[in-house]
């Protein structure tokens, strides 16, 4: 493979997205620079430049002066005015500035097919924070806003600022190894566990999700391409079923798990919390017809590719498995054990 | 404690996976078999040279012990009854491969150890020559008789996995790594049964080891499963755009597309196949029996099919070419007025 290596400089890098980059970058010989205050996961790629700052701080970026760039990756931002301080710190030192915002951006996901033009929140106005007392304590009486109206307004100010050098991704749910949510790794655990497992919904409904390092992967090499714009980022390419999902998930594991498909109706008459309680899942009917069904080619066209759900399952019950027991013992998604019989018997006992 | 094991056979599909797993776990292995086919396939293993067809073909065997022998290849009712013999008094326990083909009703579903056999073959050969599985039963019969407790009698499915010459299994993982439009038969639930060849022989070198005794049904996976199942988890092992048109059977049927033959795996409640895709085994997975994930099987049978030669490769032995399927995807898509 024979890539100009790029210098990168990477904002946040050490959550769960930016160390899939980073590698990925590493492995086709660009320069990478890390951004962060230092404190997550510190010890991660030894060999790396390291600048230290904190976002929240006045005169946060000044690690940043007199350096430039090939491309500056922007991984955690939900704070429109992080992302208006990094265009007056960067804007004059690199050719690209890489927005991960997200397909919560749109207002609804009612149609299927949804392209990136299509109507988005109105955006959070211009000072607004995300709720949680970290950002309270560093903006006293800021407004506070919600993830996609930030990520609208962020969008804005990333295109004020950088203009035609602004590139946008918009994932949906990403999964695989390094998720600290659970949102998908919660079906790979379960299933692996066995018995009878309560899917949502029909067997026919879509889902969506995008493995993190298809995600990352493909964002370098938007980098590497100089692209630009506003990217859809989610897969699978060709549509998937809950029965796909669940029983290709089941195939990487030796598992005896069973499947009970619970309708729509008794899901929410039981007010089980669909993508939270019931990960990936949205219903299929309503604001979320279209959730797992938005039109991707722009970024397939542009080079996003897409592991087998195998490798994505295998990969995920990989890293689950290493995490402390303490942590493999409390899933931060999904159903609990006793919720999942409760609501299995009442379905059991309504089909009766 | 190494066992010394007597392999009948042994060099076909299932025999080097035995052989291989037998010689991994420290077991001594010896060889009987004509010395025709893959002739020092296994260095470390003893060879004896002997035809089953021939008379008094078994006579290598005499005065000999060993603590287990597997028949793998046995059909004719003769080789049982020479095997047997020769072998009396000085092997403990006899590990015959039979076959869900001795059940006599396969059009009944969920059979377990104690459903009705086939009418058993003679020992003499007939014209016609005697079935599958008759034969089967009769050599049953055979062992039973000759061995009593000593007598573990193994019937499996469908075998699958890297070996399998007759692509009943390959066929959907060859389709779908085609990608495309794919002709699903009849509704997701409809049953479908297999074993990983892996599964199969490593679980028989166990019933070696503890010395276990009887009639087992030995099939997988590990819980009922249906044709769904099978085919969107070999979907999950490929990133294409495979996507699948389900299908009824009844019209699967008028076009003389059948399950197991032209559709391979699956099956139908009141199938003439339906026994081979239902069959219980609780007294299996009782007696030790594990199953390899399917996507294990998947990528270790393809990665074998794709070292095959390109001819073979191109020439699937079970399934329906690629235009047979455009053309009745066509015929049920003008049936329902959908394109």
């Amino acid at each position: 493979m024979t890539v100009a290596p790029l210098r990168l400089l990477i904002l946040g890098g050490t959550g769960f997205i930016g160390p899939h980059q980073v590698q990925y970058a590493l492995d086709r010989g660009h320069k990478v620079t890390l951004f962060n205050r230092g404190q997550t996961n510190p010890k991660l790629f030894p060999g790396v430049e390291k600048l230290i700052g904190d976002r929240n701080k006045p005169d946060g970026y000044a690690a940043l002066k007199g350096r430039t760039w090939d491309a500056v990756i922007d991984n955690p931002t939900q704070v429109p005015r992080w992302v208006r301080e990094a265009g007056a710190a960067l804007a004059g030192s690199t050719s690209r500035y890489v927005f991960v915002s997200t397909l919560s951006t749109f207002r609804n996901r009612r149609e299927i097919g949804i392209t990136e033009d299509g109507p988005l929140h109105e955006p959070a106005p211009s000072d607004a924070v995300p709720s949680g007392a970290a950002y309270q304590a560093a903006y006293p009486g800021a407004p506070v806003s919600t993830y996609g109206p930030l990520k609208v307004r962020s969008e804005m100010d990333a295109r004020a600022s950088f203009g035609e050098k602004a590139l946008i991704v918009r994932p949906g749910l990403i999964v695989g190894p390094g998720d600290l949510t659970d949102r998908f790794s919660y079906w790979p655990v379960r299933i692996e566990q066995g018995g009878e497992v309560l899917a949502p919904g029909s067997p026919h409904d879509y889902v969506g999700f995008i493995d993190a390092r298809d995600l990352t992967e493909w964002m370098i090499r938007l980098c590497e391409q100089g692209a630009s714009g506003t990217y859809n980022a989610v897969g699978p390419k060709h549509g998937m079923t809950t029965a796909e999902m669940l029983y290709g998930i089941k195939a990487v594991t030796p598992g005896n798990a069973r499947f009970t498909w619970v309708d729509t109706d008794f899901v929410l008459e039981r007010k089980l919390r669909p993508y939270a309680e019931l990960p990936v899942w949205m219903p299929n009917r309503g604001d979320s017809a279209g959730w797992a069904r938005m039109n991707i080619t722009k970024a397939v066209t542009a080079g996003l590719t897409f592991r087998p759900l195998a490798e994505t399952a295998r990969a995920t019950l990989a890293y689950y498995h290493a995490q402390p027991a303490e942590r493999q013992a409390s899933l931060r998604s999904g159903l609990s054990p006793e919720k999942e019989r409760e609501t299995l018997a009442a379905w059991h006992a309504k089909a009766r | 404690m190494p066992l010394k094991i007597l392999v009948l056979g042994g060099t076909g599909y299932i025999g080097p996976h035995l052989v291989e797993h037998a010689l991994a776990k420290g077991h001594t292995v010896t060889l009987f078999n004509r010395g025709r086919t893959k002739p020092g396939l296994f260095p470390t293993a003893e060879q004896i040279v002997g035809d089953r067809n021939a008379p008094d073909g078994h006579a290598a065997l005499r005065g000999r012990k060993w603590d287990v022998v597997y028949d793998l290849p046995a059909t004719n009712p003769k080789w049982v009854v020479g095997s047997t013999e020769a072998l009396k008094g000085n092997v403990p326990q006899y590990v015959y491969v039979s076959s869900t083909a001795a059940y006599k009703d396969f059009a009944r579903s969920y059979p377990d150890e104690t459903h009705p056999e086939q009418e058993m073959a003679p020992i003499e050969p007939t014209t016609p020559p005697a079935q599958y599985g008759p034969s089967k039963v009769r050599n049953e019969h055979t062992v039973r008789d000759a061995l009593g407790n000593g007598a573990t009698i193994v019937r499996p499915g469908l075998i699958v996995g890297p070996g399998d010459l007759t692509d009943r299994f390959t066929y959907w993982p060859w389709r779908i790594e085609k990608g495309g439009e794919i002709l699903a038969p009849g509704r997701i639930e409809d049953p479908a049964q297999w074993i990983d060849v892996r599964d199969l022989t490593e679980w028989m070198v166990r019933l070696g080891e503890n010395t276990t005794g009887g009639t087992f049904n030995a099939v997988g996976p590990r819980t009922v499963c249906g044709i769904g199942e099978l085919l969107y988890g070999i979907k999950a092992c490929y990133s294409n755009d495979a996507h699948f048109t389900w299908v009824p059977q009844a019209f699967l049927t008028e076009r003389k597309l059948r399950s197991w033959g032209e559709m391979p795996v699956w099956s139908y409640t009141g199938a003439s196949t339906v026994a081979f895709s239902t069959s219980v085994i609780e007294k299996a997975k009782a007696a030790g029996l594990t199953f390899r994930p399917l996507a294990t099987t998947v990528r270790d049978g393809m990665a074998w099919y794709h070292s095959r030669p390109a001819a073979e490769q191109e020439k699937l032995r079970a399934g329906i070419t690629l235009e047979r399927e455009r053309d009745v995807l066509a015929l049920w898509k003008a049936a329902n007025g959908t394109k």
